[in-house]
């Protein structure tokens, strides 16, 4: 079974994945099939990786950008991301991903937050960063992978900085506690923050990639999820490479047709997507499974958001095959709760814990609860792949953190039999298809327009996304809720936050209700939503 | 009946992006923030454009940027 080894110290991630598979003889191994949209395939090497990643680290190094400093890549799914991830982690820098779909207002909260002093993206996705750049004071360099040329002195070409610099590096040994990987995740108020992972994740990220996910040296795995989020990096790159596993990655988007035949052609043995995609295969029309063979498919995992128990029994009776479903998060950093292959599937439940991970339900004043009632989902902090902190923001780190527990914002129980189920958020946070918005952002992106007056925001479940963005908007006077006027806002929230954010539902009201204090009474709004009654609304300020 | 160059300016529109040249055959993989989420606005917006209606089922059959245009042409002529 294949383990990760630690020698000499080393516990850098880019080289763990890469040149250490190198030395232990997997150099000629097959790293990763890159398939491109137009489905032209083109195989990396371990040592392909290695050698490409060294040229980026030599890259980082000839731009005076080095240890400590942020770096982000800013690209849809491409061979690039792989590289300059893995060349990031070797020159020491703390290198974060940036979903493609991010507008301008996503992008400056977290670029300028972190300081960042470099981004690798592509010309398109450019003139993003181009509107904003002002406000980005720190940015030094932006790399375009599809630039032949150098565009100026601060936007450069990637081929041509990969061809000028040399394809061997020495990676530094590189402590546990060296910062590592950060990804941006949304709250219920306030900027997104920035959650820092330290190298030291590797060691929980390669372990629950081969006890959660079962995967041997010989599987070929594929991990749907965009390098933008946690997943996309933690088992999309890090678990599977650390432990010399080859990947298969696809650069274009949802098709069943597409993703099914991929799965049967590249004889893909293990499969890691997403609630959302599995209920969208669902609505196909059966018969095009009928016609894949899945023999080579030995398991399929899923993550995001909870699993409904009907697509468990949609994977066993139409592919025949059982759909395990995990839980983590951005902080977390790797699985903590799954359902498993060797555990008994229960649908609907988050699964048990994974060794040497102590979860636990505990009452909102902090004793832990017995079996079966509902509590705040905590995990005992220490575990390998706990992020580090909140960049700039120690403080909502620390709150985090009570008494040896780290909070998680989620609700759930504990069966008698140790399974987790989940029941909901504690705070307004939405999770649309595994991705958090934060309600404050979308509010306050409203906001920037000037028709709207008002706007409260919440997540209203939903049978595909599992929750979907609903905002209720007061127009200032003289202005009308028409279709075009909600295309605009559509097109606002896509353009300024990402997809991701956009309002499936917009509902014209006279005023937002908000408490005395003037924060706005979202629980109010989705009671009236869903239907139900609003519970105590003494602190109530208007009415809609 | 629609062409090519009057529906290029609503893809520019939607997706915020002034460098896009759409062509027949140009697909969601084409355009890098056309997303299923996305993809609703530009429905949205075609329908506005042209004062048209699409059934859900009907979009699942478009494979690319000519079949769009053939659907709102046959729509607009019917």
């Amino acid at each position: 079974m294949s383990q990760i080894i630690i020698t000499d110290s080393q516990f850098n991630i880019g080289w763990l994945c890469t040149g250490r598979q190198c030395t232990a003889g997997l150099g000629e191994k097959l790293a990763m099939r890159w398939v491109s949209p137009r489905f032209e395939r083109q195989d990396f090497s371990f040592a392909d990786l290695d050698r490409l990643s060294n040229r980026f680290a030599n890259v980082l190094a000839s731009l005076g950008v080095g240890k400590g400093e942020v770096i982000f890549t800013f690209l849809p799914k491409a061979p690039e991301q792989f590289t300059a991830f893995l060349g990031g982690l070797k020159a020491e820098c703390i290198v974060g991903t940036l979903f493609s779909n991010f507008g301008d207002d996503a992008l400056v909260d977290r670029l300028a937050d972190s300081r960042a002093r470099l981004v690798v993206t592509r010309k398109n996705l450019y003139r993003k960063i181009e509107r904003v750049r002002d406000q980005l004071p720190a940015l030094k360099v932006v790399i375009l992978t599809d630039a032949d040329e150098d565009i100026s002195s601060n936007v450069l070409s990637w081929n041509h900085l990969m061809s000028a610099v040399s394809d061997g590096y020495v990676v530094p040994v590189t402590t546990p506690d060296t910062p590592s990987v950060l990804h941006y995740t949304s709250g219920s108020t306030g900027k997104p923050k920035g959650v820092l992972h330290r190298h030291r994740s590797v060691l929980q990220q390669s372990r629950t990639t081969r006890e959660v996910l079962g995967l041997k040296a010989d599987d070929l795995f594929w991990c749907t999820a965009d390098q933008g989020w946690v997943t996309g990096t933690s088992y999309g790159i890090i678990g599977p490479w650390s432990l010399g596993i080859s990947q298969m990655h696809f650069g274009g988007g949802y098709s069943a047709q597409h993703w099914f035949e991929l799965l049967q052609n590249e004889g893909v043995t293990a499969w890691y997507t997403a609630p959302t995609a599995l209920r969208m295969l669902m609505r196909e029309d059966c018969d095009l499974f009928r016609k894949i063979d899945l023999t080579r498919l030995r398991s399929i995992f899923s993550v995001g958001e909870p699993l409904n128990p009907e697509v468990i029994v949609w994977g066993r009776d139409t592919l025949g095959k059982d759909i395990y479903d995990t839980w983590f998060q951005t902080e977390t950093g790797a699985i903590m709760i799954a359902n498993r292959p060797g555990i008994p599937i229960r649908p609907g439940s988050m699964g048990k814990p994974v060794k040497e991970i102590e979860p636990g339900i505990l009452a909102d004043d902090g004793p832990p609860l017995p079996d079966s009632e509902h509590g705040n989902l905590c995990v005992r902090s220490g575990w390998d792949s706990m992020f580090s902190t909140y960049l700039n923001n120690d403080t909502a780190y620390s709150s985090k953190f009570r008494d040896g527990w780290y909070h998680t914002g989620d609700m759930a129980w504990r069966d008698a039999d140790g399974y987790y189920w989940f029941l909901g958020r504690s705070d307004d946070v939405i999770n649309t298809s595994g991705h958090l918005v934060s309600p404050f952002e979308v509010e306050s992106a409203l906001l920037e327009l000037p028709e709207v007056a008002e706007s409260g925001v919440i997540g209203a479940p939903d049978e595909l996304l599992f929750e979907k963005v609903v905002a209720f908007v007061s127009f200032h006077p003289g202005f009308e809720f028409t279709p075009e006027l909600e295309l605009k806002i559509r097109l606002h929230i896509a353009n300024r936050l990402s997809s991701i954010a956009i309002p499936q539902q917009v509902f014209p009201v006279d005023t937002v209700p908000k408490n005395k204090s003037g924060k706005i009474m979202r629980r109010v709004l989705k009671a009236r939503y869903l239907g139900q009654d609003a519970g105590d609304i003494s602190t109530l300020e208007e009415s809609l | 009946m629609i062409s090519i160059e009057e529906l290029n300016p609503i893809f520019r529109q939607v997706f915020d992006d002034n460098s896009i040249d759409i062509t027949r055959t140009s697909t969601a993989d084409d355009i890098d923030d056309w997303d299923s989420l996305t993809h609703m606005n530009l429905v949205m917006a075609v329908e506005q454009a042209f004062k048209i209606r699409f059934a859900l089922g009907e979009l699942q059959k478009l494979k690319n940027v000519g079949d769009m245009l053939d659907m709102i042409n046959t729509k607009i002529r019917t």
